[in-house]
């Protein structure tokens, strides 16, 4: 039932960013030959493919809508009024913090497959191939890049009540995170998600053939999933602290 | 009074955008060297890369859809619509405020640069003229009121909190993409692009633009004065 909650609450929002995803996906490839029409340069298939989904407009899509995909929750649930009743379920606030992330993560890593799944299946169809490995290897770094950006979202909203201002916040969070990771004293500690989503300036990228060559950078994806998992247990914490 | 009651309903959304832009115009002069060394254009062109032409357009554009939503049926999901449609007022009235308040707020915000770049510039000795702040500021203003105006008319037409600045958000993009097909190239459609028009004042887009606006308003004040709540 909870899950369902969870479901129905982000249902609209899921749905149109993977019906946006999806389609523009299918576009791309069908329209490929049309890519002459918007590159400067002549473009192999596989570089088309990074530079329009993995490197430029899809991505940038993604990286929002994951991002608002994170806000909501209790604090919302006060304003609208509906706070005391999820809070009269028998469930503990432990629960519905969790079971909100965990439906929050399902969606954005089907956002993520969402290309891995369309490109490859549909690339045929025009007379091209794209590789699944590659396409499974990107969906996997932009699901780790997409809860990352979504933690941010969940995070500003068990924070800030008002009415979009959790998703300003975050916003602004992942712009200020987006502009600090430039700093060359930042870029050296600090992953730069952008960069790990597509694969610009990585060792496991090559740039020549617009492939991910390599193992990923497992180390990376490890420690943001640990960031991510403990700004969850953190949310929990402080949401089992407020009053409503 | 209705002037009072939409500026409280925005107002932490604005201050957090005038904080954020005089962030960025503090970052591309005063902090700017940390970013890595300069071009041959010094400071004019680290301006130009992270304010007019870069992260803090963006940043803009995106705060311009958060300006824009509310509205009505906004307040039918929060439960204060019955309170809002009881004051002695039109609902066109009430829009018009919404407006006037949303694009007030657009055009402050577009002359931060204005009032922050000259004399922050001039401290490190680097001037970045007044009258390229202002025509960038024209041009800011002109785009963002148009975003507005698309999240002002879809979150009149959507209920759900965040179905709009992702639908708005969504379009954005995809206009984007579109201006960027080599046939519609030449007319520089791309928001972002005309945002950035460094060489002359485009009139005619931002003419077409404001016309646009206009009638992008008058939707959402026909839908949601015909709206049954």
């Amino acid at each position: 039932m909870l899950w369902y909650k969870a479901w129905r609450e982000s249902q609209a929002r899921f749905l149109l960013s993977g019906g946006t995803i999806a389609g523009l996906c299918v576009a791309f490839v069908v329209f490929h030959r049309e890519s002459a029409l918007v590159a400067d340069h002549a473009q192999t298939y596989a570089e088309y493919i990074w530079r329009i989904v993995y490197k430029g407009y899809l991505r940038e899509l993604f990286v929002l809508l994951a991002l608002l995909l994170g806000v909501g929750g209790l604090l919302r649930e006060r304003d609208y009024g509906t706070a005391p009743f999820t809070l009269a379920l028998p469930v503990s606030r432990w629960r519905l913090i969790v079971v909100r992330a965990a439906v929050g993560i399902f969606e954005v890593t089907i956002l993520s497959f969402l290309p891995a799944v369309v490109l490859p299946t549909l690339s045929p169809l025009v007379g091209e191939v794209y590789p699944w490995s590659q396409a499974w290897q990107f969906g996997l770094l932009w699901s780790i890049g997409g809860a990352f950006l979504f933690a941010i979202g969940f995070f500003a909203s068990i924070f800030f009540a008002g009415e979009y201002t959790a998703a300003v916040v975050a916003v602004l969070a992942m712009l200020t995170y987006s502009v600090a990771v430039e700093f060359p004293v930042v870029e050296r500690y600090v992953p730069d998600v952008h960069d790990l989503m597509s694969g610009v300036g990585r060792p496991y990228f090559r740039p020549d053939t617009y492939r991910l060559m390599g193992p990923l950078p497992w180390t990376t994806l490890g420690g943001l999933l640990f960031l991510v998992g403990s700004s969850f247990v953190l949310a929990a914490r402080l949401t089992e602290r407020q009053d409503f | 009074m209705l002037w009072y009651k939409v500026w409280q309903e925005s107002r932490t959304r604005f201050a957090i955008a005038v904080v954020v832009l005089a962030g960025f115009c503090l970052l591309a002069t005063l902090v700017h060297r940390k970013l890595g060394p300069l071009g041959s254009g010094g400071v004019t062109s680290r301006i130009h890369d992270l304010i007019y032409s870069g992260t803090a357009k963006g940043t803009f554009a995106v705060l311009s859809i958060f300006l824009g939503l509310g509205g009505l049926v906004r307040e039918r999901a929060r439960r204060t619509l019955t309170f809002t449609l009881a004051l002695p007022v039109t609902r066109l009235q009430l829009i018009r405020t919404q407006i006037g308040v949303g694009l007030l707020q657009l055009a402050l915000l577009s002359l931060i640069p204005v009032s922050l770049l000259p004399p922050l510039s001039q401290l490190v000795h680097e001037p970045f003229p007044l009258s390229n702040t202002l025509h960038y500021s024209l041009l800011w203003f002109v785009c963002s009121s148009f975003i507005f105006a698309v999240a002002y008319l879809l979150s009149a037409i959507f209920e759900g909190e965040y179905t709009a600045a992702v639908l708005c958000y969504i379009l954005l993009m995809l206009q984007a993409l579109l201006a960027s097909w080599r046939p519609l190239r030449p007319y520089r459609l791309n928001l972002m692009w005309t945002m950035a028009e460094a060489s002359r004042m485009p009139w005619n887009r931002l003419l077409m633009l404001a016309l646009l606006t206009a009638a992008v308003f008058a939707l959402a004040a026909w839908r949601t004065q015909k709206q049954d709540f």
